[in-house]
């Protein structure tokens, strides 16, 4: 015998022993196989979380939020459902997907069910074209939607599922890192819709408080995009104007004035700053919804 | 022979690699049973969300971090279950991140291993307007899961028995 084939059979021999320890074993025992000794490419590690990680509201929080701040339904001011054809690139079909569940969650807070319903029909196309068509797959998502269209809560409890359905499936299908994607594209249509609202129907205080309090949350969205298992999607631009829509409201005088004051309660921004944000939310919502 | 014994060797990698998967599945289906746990006691608050934090014990002390947002004066609820933990570990709740010296503990909670606990952020905005001395409520939070040093654990090479999770569902008052 050869010494390689001695060795191959003292391995063999260890990895039958180590098996047959674990069937007679008590059940805290049969965890214990140390599977980096037999194979180096199995690494429970692989499954570790980052140090440092975060939570993003879901869609339906962020759009419960605004509506208690003030934020009132206008019509055909969501992405409207027939531009779905236009999106025939990944990083359009996520960041759209994004786009269409804060519409979706926008008109179903605001009673608008039956837009809602044609909403749930775009993401539930576009989810099968970004590799997510599992979470939607079961026809009873949409029959549960038509069995409680005049039923508010129940829709919004449906749409928890869904929310819960895609991050349930993302985890296990190692498919977080895109949760970035989607989410700049919901938080841009929600800052949007925010911004239009504020425009146009009177500078409600409140309305204008949460438009600054989302701004908190778009340094993780930044860096959630530049994980690298994200590239290769062409997100630089997206990136770019996120970082230029955070480093220009950084630098607004009101929110360096209000960091630095401690006790201040609420941030408000200027008109002139309002609207220099409002500019650029529009201009990056019209990049990513024209596909 | 060596056809015979390359045969077995990969028939005997086969089954480890099984177990292997058995293990993590079973560790996986826990996972997916303590959230639904989880879920249950943010009752009356609305499920917005949830974040495993999976980890591995080493010799020495690890500190895992999750950032959560809190929004227009909304009151959110925290469920942490500890019920994958093999070792008990310490959940400490700041104001601000690791890198800031200065910032205040807002709760520490320890015997999370095979329990589900809450938390709430009207308790956590007291200490902080007590500690602030004003009315402001917190915009996030940092939740630190404080993982100790277990002697004897393998560092480079963990085994299943040294894997570790705590599972967050928030939830928020609607």
């Amino acid at each position: 015998m050869t010494k390689a084939a001695f060795q191959l059979l003292i391995i063999t021999l260890s990895s039958i022993f180590l098996l047959g320890s674990c069937g007679n074993s008590e059940p805290d025992d049969v965890n214990v196989v140390d599977i980096d000794t037999t194979d180096e490419n199995i690494n429970v590690d692989m499954f570790a979380s980052p140090d440092v990680d975060y939570h993003l509201p879901s869609p339906l929080q962020v759009a419960s939020i605004f509506k208690k701040s003030g934020l009132e339904y206008n019509s055909g001011v969501t992405n409207d459902i027939s531009n779905v054809d236009k999106y025939n690139k990944e990083l359009y079909q996520m960041l759209n997907f994004g786009v269409y569940s804060a519409d979706m969650a926008y008109c179903v807070l605001n009673e608008q069910s039956n837009e809602g319903r044609k909403y749930l029909g775009v993401i539930t196309d576009l989810a099968g074209e970004i590799g997510m068509e599992a979470v939607f797959e079961n026809e009873d998502l949409m029959n549960r939607f038509d069995a409680n269209i005049e039923n508010k809560d129940s829709i919004e409890i449906l749409m928890i599922d869904i929310h819960e359905r895609t991050e349930e499936y993302m985890e296990e299908n190692d498919m977080q890192h895109t949760s970035a994607v989607h989410f700049a594209g919901a938080w841009t249509e929600g800052m949007y819709l925010g911004v239009y609202d504020y425009e146009n129907n009177g500078n409600k205080d409140g309305l204008g408080a949460q438009i600054t309090e989302q701004m908190a949350i778009l340094g993780n969205i930044i860096k959630g995009l530049k994980d690298p298992k994200n590239a290769g999607m062409e997100l630089g631009w997206v990136i770019t104007d996120l970082e230029k829509i955070q480093s220009t409201f950084d630098n607004f005088d009101s929110v360096v004035a209000y960091y630095e004051d401690e006790t201040a309660d609420e941030l408000t921004l200027s008109e002139s700053e309002y609207e220099e944000l409002g500019v650029m939310i529009k201009k990056l919502r019209e990049k990513i919804i024209k596909g | 022979m060596k056809k015979f014994i390359t045969l077995i060797a990969v028939f005997a990698l086969g089954l480890v690699i099984a177990q292997t998967a058995s293990n993590l599945t079973e560790f996986k289906e826990n996972i997916s049973r303590q959230k639904v746990e989880a879920k249950k006691a943010l009752k009356p608050y609305r499920y917005d969300g949830s974040k495993v934090t999976y980890f591995n014990f080493k010799t020495y002390k690890q500190v895992k971090e999750v950032e959560i947002y809190l929004f227009n004066n909304t009151d959110y609820r925290f469920s942490f279950n500890g019920k994958s933990l093999p070792n008990d570990i310490t959940i400490k709740i700041y104001d601000e991140d690791k890198t800031n010296a200065d910032r205040i503990l807002l709760k520490e909670a320890d015997g999370i291993m095979g329990n589900n606990i809450t938390i709430e952020s009207s308790e956590l905005d007291k200490v902080y307007q007590k500690e602030k001395g004003s009315d402001r409520r917190l915009k996030r939070v940092f939740v630190d899961y404080d993982i100790p040093g277990i002697p004897g654990t393998e560092n480079k090479k963990p085994t299943m028995k040294e894997r570790g999770a705590v599972i967050l569902v928030m939830g928020y008052k609607y």
